[in-house]
């Protein structure tokens, strides 16, 4: 296709870089500085799209961030598909590819668009709603029809390819838009000695001044451009971002932008550099400086491909050389409409009129139109569009006054180009973010910023100021108050001289009237994208919608991805106009973060795939993945699960490491156990007070067991605590409440008894820990250390120091397991090399590796608690058959002593941890089964407990279980049913929980 | 060392001779290697410092004594202002919080800090080994702030982040102990179980500026 509304010379496009792309299947040509839809249009195409609901055929209406039709699908591979991309704002590249999101099966010949076409009036606002739910056994079929048929674009089935990043900044000043205010607030603190952060979404600087004709001090406006962003890029401690939308204002003046690093660039980012990169910045004082978008004007058939708004007509000429059309005609409410009809005489080609709604204009548009013989229809409107992939014709009535009634026959003009200007509407969407609601502003016809509790200021188009010389000096002056605010000193500045003119002031009209009633009326568009009209709106409000949130509820409109960026004000007002009220007495809905839509890559980051969370390793691991260990996620940690022999199932090495333990020896990682150094003369009391069991007497040299609990008396955690020194205790945490029991310590010796000196200090990474165990492991250690290993100078519950591998170790004499065990500590940069010493001596005892479900079996055999698994924070240890831990004579009270004396708490009848066997010693009880006194009982039984721990036991031959009963300590002997979902019932017995050496003769031996 | 002072804290040599090689956090990942392989020019360096010695010293320091003799058995001088750091020959110490320190000494020193501080410091302190539990990495280079700046949400601009400048802090999922060496030099003190993880993150972070790992 060649570009046949390519202009002959004009723009900022290079004509000596052709780029080749592909839209919807075509190839196509444009030029380097093209976006995607300046090259389409360059090309001629009209139709980008179908409609959301009526399917219908849509064109590129603007040229910016505001575009709600042309959203398209990007990528040349199924792994680079990017959905919701505008084409107004995707810069060409050579070789990009690009389709339509909406129309299936083509936008040209599309289904939906027969249901639209037919349904017409059949589909009011809230279709959807009223129609498919019934019968609602249907509404999965509905739904995947629908979904196919609208819809905006998909995700790419495959793994993103690319990289993205983030980046944490901090600034003095951050200004968002480079548009005329927002360079020169960025010079006016930059030269103050300001941080200077300057945000654009655009691939240039100048904003507004690229798309215009504007001279600055009698010099094209580029070369002041090019002067203040040279003088910015020198500066120091000024960053200037491209490209980059700042898309979310959050509380604290943090605000979150959306730099595109290289989409401008190619379907994939260069090697190894990020696509996007999302940069959370700090900033002290924030300048919005984001300009205003053109409303268009609300008309019927306004959607027809060929009526976009008189900005962009203005910016595809002056900025792209494309005039994408032959025939013009413009209508508008104010002054600045007129610009498009000057461009697009200039460049050549036909205006046939500028249809003004107002009913005098005097000044320097009549003078500029008189001079290029274009002619004014003053007082008129275009009340209707004829066509249908492109614009025909249009219907050119006089309406009255305040624009409310058609007040004569209509003409038609045959055009192929509209052009509407219904005034301008400020960017507030960032200065609503953080809970600020906009205020109406009758002198510019349009919300302005309302009050906030940002530290924030606003300058130019957003405030309502689009004089250029005044906006430069609201953007001279926001960056002053800046640094005033900062507390550094503003230098003089001189504001740029540019030509202005007495504009004719703008009328207030949203809706263009047309002979029949809005409902009767052809479609007059107000969301394009959700296609809401003017009738729909005045439905809902028929309908008893009165709050704007209600009607936009309703009717989506605001709902797509362009956030209602072109249609909210013009859909408030008719809502209002309905209603008969004012725009202020309806107020306006507010805008959400993001202001365009963002790549959920660049919101992950590079905390995906490998990095997506941390793995944390202990010092064996290399040995655990040399050796086949499959592993477990316990919090943050990857600990060892079992290790399977090649072929064998996971009962099978289960069966095999535990037989192999109680038999001979095995040997656990342990290193992940959490371990807390305490130090200093009230050490012990503190003990005393944070577990339930006494510590005063714990010699030198002596392990203990304890459990701590919670305020309620509930337990949260448990473990073993060592005396190191009369002073010095080492406790052991669970893996998983390492930091939750440190943070525990601190808290209640920072708040409630500050007077006891002690000091709590992590070690748990300090040192590598690993467990022998089994009748064989003091022979294993024997040959390793020189130690006395006697079991009357070295017994249950000691520990002592000695070197073991050639390593200074601490060896505890302590057991999980119920057999003759010992704990080896060595600093960890030596752990792993005492592990594989270990393994050097142990190939005659079998030493067997084991993991962490081999050690649920091991210590289940033995009634063993895990805190967390057979405890859930409503359980205490009288509840757990553990009074034996819990000393209620000690002088100092402890935590969770009021607690577990509460009425509730002494009750006879609470859930108890009992022992289960099974009348089958074959079935395995499922973890979490819920148990039932009487398994004839009427739905719903009452529930009496459930299954904690669940494990066959190859050493006993029978399965074993544990559970909390109601009052199940009372009831040893009973039997306790197990419903399953499948219908069946496990029948058990409630017996002791532990089931191996009841006496705890072999771990004393 | 008194005898009633003997029994009060456990103090051990926790190395084994020279014969038996320690190995870091990161040892499997074969750095030299990778060293002598890789990129040798890029605006990005890492390094890895590994078995340094490093302990944590707990004490008051409202106890003019106590920093006094703290001061001295270092060989530099305590900080109690916030985030500082001070530095001597062989020895560094990080402000940690109001009552806490971070030390780094030569490997094989560890011990003797212990026993001069059993011996020698009065009141009640901690000083705790916990070298087996962390690791050294240091970042350096054209791009070292930029890298930080992605893994880090703390202001780096050298106005407020000036060189001998301490901060704990959130280090991509993980945490890290960040001291400023110079304007373009970064030590990390990073946990051992974190170890791979931050390998592989900074490896990843710096790969847009070009990466050179150095031993």
């Amino acid at each position: 296709m060649n570009q046949k509304n390519r202009l002959q010379s004009g723009g900022r496009i290079d004509r000596n870089q052709p780029m080749s792309f592909e839209f919807n299947g075509q190839l196509m040509v444009g030029y380097q500085g093209d976006t995607l839809a300046s090259a389409l249009l360059a090309n001629g195409v009209d139709v980008v799209g179908r409609s959301f609901k009526y399917s219908r055929p849509r064109g590129i209406v603007t040229a910016g961030a505001d575009e709600p039709n042309a959203v398209v699908q990007l990528g040349a591979t199924e792994a680079t598909q990017t959905p919701n991309v505008r084409a107004t704002q995707q810069e060409l590249f050579d070789g990009l590819v690009a389709g339509s999101t909406n129309g299936w099966p083509s936008v040209d010949n599309d289904f939906m668009g027969m249901v639209g076409k037919i349904g017409g009036s059949m589909m009011p606002p809230g279709f959807y709603y009223k129609t498919f739910m019934f019968p609602q056994s249907l509404w999965e079929t509905y739904e995947t029809f629908i979904r196919k048929a609208a819809g905006l674009g998909r995700s790419s089935k495959e793994s993103d390819v690319d990289v993205y990043d983030r980046m944490n900044q901090f600034c003095d000043v951050l200004v968002v838009g480079a548009g005329p205010a927002g360079l020169c607030a960025a010079l006016a603190a930059a030269r103050g000695g300001a941080r200077v952060i300057l945000a654009d979404e655009q691939s240039e600087f100048g904003g507004s001044l690229l798309d215009g004709k504007e001279t600055i001090s009698g010099k094209p406006a580029d070369e002041w451009i090019n002067k203040v962003v040279t003088e910015l890029e020198k500066t120091e401690d000024v960053l200037l971002l491209p490209r980059s939308t700042v898309n979310g204002y959050h509380d604290q003046n943090f605000l979150t932008i959306h730099q595109r690093c290289s989409d401008h660039l190619s379907d994939r980012a260069p090697t190894n550099q990020p696509r996007h990169r999302m940069h959370r910045v700090r900033a002290k004082r924030v300048i919005l400086a984001t300009g205003a978008q053109e409303r268009p004007l609300v008309f019927g058939n306004n959607d027809i491909p060929g009526c976009m708004t008189s900005t962009a007509v203005s910016t595809y000429i002056n900025r792209y050389g494309v005039a994408p059309g032959e025939n013009l005609v413009v209508m508008t409410t104010n002054d600045y409409g007129y610009q498009a009809a000057m461009d697009w005489h200039d460049a050549g080609r036909k205006v046939s009129c500028v249809v003004d709604t107002r009913e005098t204009v005097t000044g320097y548009v009549v003078d500029a139109m008189h001079e290029r013989g274009i002619r004014i229809m003053t007082g008129s409107a275009i009340t209707e569009v004829h066509g249908s992939k492109r614009v025909k014709a249009v219907s050119i009535a006089p309406i009255n006054e305040d624009g409310s009634k058609v007040v004569g026959p209509a003409a038609k003009w045959n055009v192929d180009t509209v052009a509407s200007s219904g005034g301008w509407s400020p960017a507030v969407h960032l200065s609503c973010h953080t809970g600020s609601r906009p205020v109406w502003n009758d002198d510019i016809i349009g919300f302005v910023p309302g009050p906030t509790v940002q530290k924030q200021l606003t300058a130019g188009g957003i405030n309502g100021c689009y004089e250029l010389e005044n906006v430069f000096k609201e953007g001279l002056g926001a960056g002053k108050q800046a640094l005033k605010e900062l507390g550094l000193e503003p230098t003089r500045l001189m504001t740029p001289k540019v030509e202005s003119h007495e504009r004719n002031p703008a009328m207030a009209l949203f809706l263009v009237p047309h002979r029949k009633p809005m409902s009767r009326a052809p479609k007059q568009f107000v969301d394009y994208q959700n296609d809401v009209t003017a009738g729909g709106i005045e439905l809902a409000c028929r309908e008893g919608f009165q709050s704007i949130e209600h009607v936009k509820r309703y009717t989506a409109l605001g709902f797509g991805t362009d956030q209602g960026k072109l249609g909210n004000i013009n859909g408030m007002a008719i809502a209002a106009q309905v209603q008969n009220k004012t725009l202020p007495e309806t107020g306006t809905t507010v805008f959400r973060p993001n202001y365009t839509p963002i790549t959920f890559g660049a919101i992950a980051g590079r905390d995906c795939g490998e990095l997506f969370d941390p793995k944390r390793y202990t010092a064996m691991q290399p040995w655990h993945v040399a050796n086949g260990a499959l592993f477990e996620d316990v919090g943050q940690w990857k600990r060892p699960w079992y290790f399977p022999k090649p072929g064998e199932s996971m009962q099978a090495a289960l069966n095999r490491e535990c037989k192999a333990t109680r038999e001979s020896v095995g040997i656990l990682d342990a290193s992940t156990l959490g371990k807390i150094d305490i130090q200093g003369k009230d050490a012990r009391e503190f003990l005393g007070r944070v577990y339930t069991n006494a510590w005063a007497k714990l010699p030198v040299g002596k392990c203990r067991y304890g459990l701590m609990c919670g305020e309620d008396g509930m337990i949260f955690d448990d473990g073993v605590t060592s005396c190191l020194g009369e002073n010095h205790f080492l406790m052991t945490t669970t893996t998983g409440g390492a930091a939750r029991v440190l943070e525990w310590l601190e808290i209640y010796h920072q708040t409630e008894w500050p007077e006891l000196e002690v000091y709590f200090n992590s070690v748990t990474d300090h040192w590598s820990t690993m467990t022998i165990s089994g009748p064989n492991s003091r022979k294993l250690l024997a040959e390793l250390t020189d130690a006395d290993l006697s079991n009357d100078n070295f017994g249950f519950m000691d520990w002592k120091t000695a070197n073991v591998a050639g390593v200074p170790a601490r060896i505890f004499r302590i057991s999980f397991t119920g057999e003759l065990s010992y704990e080896i500590n060595v600093q960890a940069n030596y752990g792993l090399h005492v592990w594989e010493q270990l393994f050097a001596h142990g190939e005659k005892y079998n030493l067997t590796p084991y993991g962490t479900e081999t050690m649920h079996i091991l210590r289940a055999e033995k009634g063993f608690i895990i805190a967390g698994q057979d405890t859930d924070g409503a359980v205490h240890p009288h509840d757990l058959g553990m009074s034996w831990a819990v000393a209620n004579s000690k002088p100092f009270s402890y935590i969770g002593k009021r607690g577990m004396a509460r009425e509730d708490c002494v009750r006879p009848d609470r859930k108890q941890l009992v022992g289960l066997k099974t009348t089958d010693p074959n079935v395995v009880i499922p973890e979490g089964s819920q148990g039932v006194f009487d398994p004839k009982a009427p739905i719903p039984m009452p529930m009496v407990g459930h299954v904690t721990s669940s494990y066959w036991s190859e050493n006993l031959g029978h399965s074993i279980a544990m559970g909390l009963v109601k009052g199940g300590l009372s009831k040893m002997g009973e039997k306790v049913y197990y419903p399953q979902a499948d219908g069946s019932v496990i029948e058990a017995e409630i017996c002791s929980p532990v089931f191996l050496d009841p006496k705890g003769e072999r771990q004393n031996v | 060392m008194s005898e009633a002072n003997n029994n009060v804290r456990l103090v051990m040599d926790q190395l084994p001779g020279d014969d038996i090689q320690g190995r870091s956090p990161l040892h499997h990942a074969d750095l030299a290697t990778v060293a002598a392989q890789g990129s040798q020019e890029g605006g990005v360096t890492i390094q890895h410092h590994p078995l340094v010695g490093l302990l944590t010293l707990r004490c008051n320091a409202g106890d003019a004594d106590q920093m006094a003799a703290a001061s001295k058995l270092l060989g530099v001088e305590l900080h109690c202002q916030p985030l500082t750091s001070s530095a001597g020959e062989g020895v560094a110490v990080r402000w940690m919080s109001p009552d806490e320190w971070l030390i780094s000494v030569d490997g094989a020193k560890a011990f003797d800090l212990e026993t001069a501080f059993h011996n020698d410091m009065p009141g009640h302190y901690a000083l705790v080994n916990v070298g087996g539990g962390l690791t050294v990495l240091e970042v350096s280079g054209e791009h070292a702030v930029d890298v930080m700046m992605k893994t880090a949400p703390v202001d780096f601009h050298l106005n407020t982040f000036p060189v001998g400048k301490v901060v704990s802090t959130v280090f991509a999922k993980s945490s890290a102990t960040i001291r400023r060496l110079a304007d373009d030099r970064f030590e990390l003190v990073i946990r051992r179980s974190f170890a791979d993880y931050l390998w592989l993150w900074l490896q990843d972070a710096s790969r847009e500026y070009g990466l050179v790992v150095r031993t």
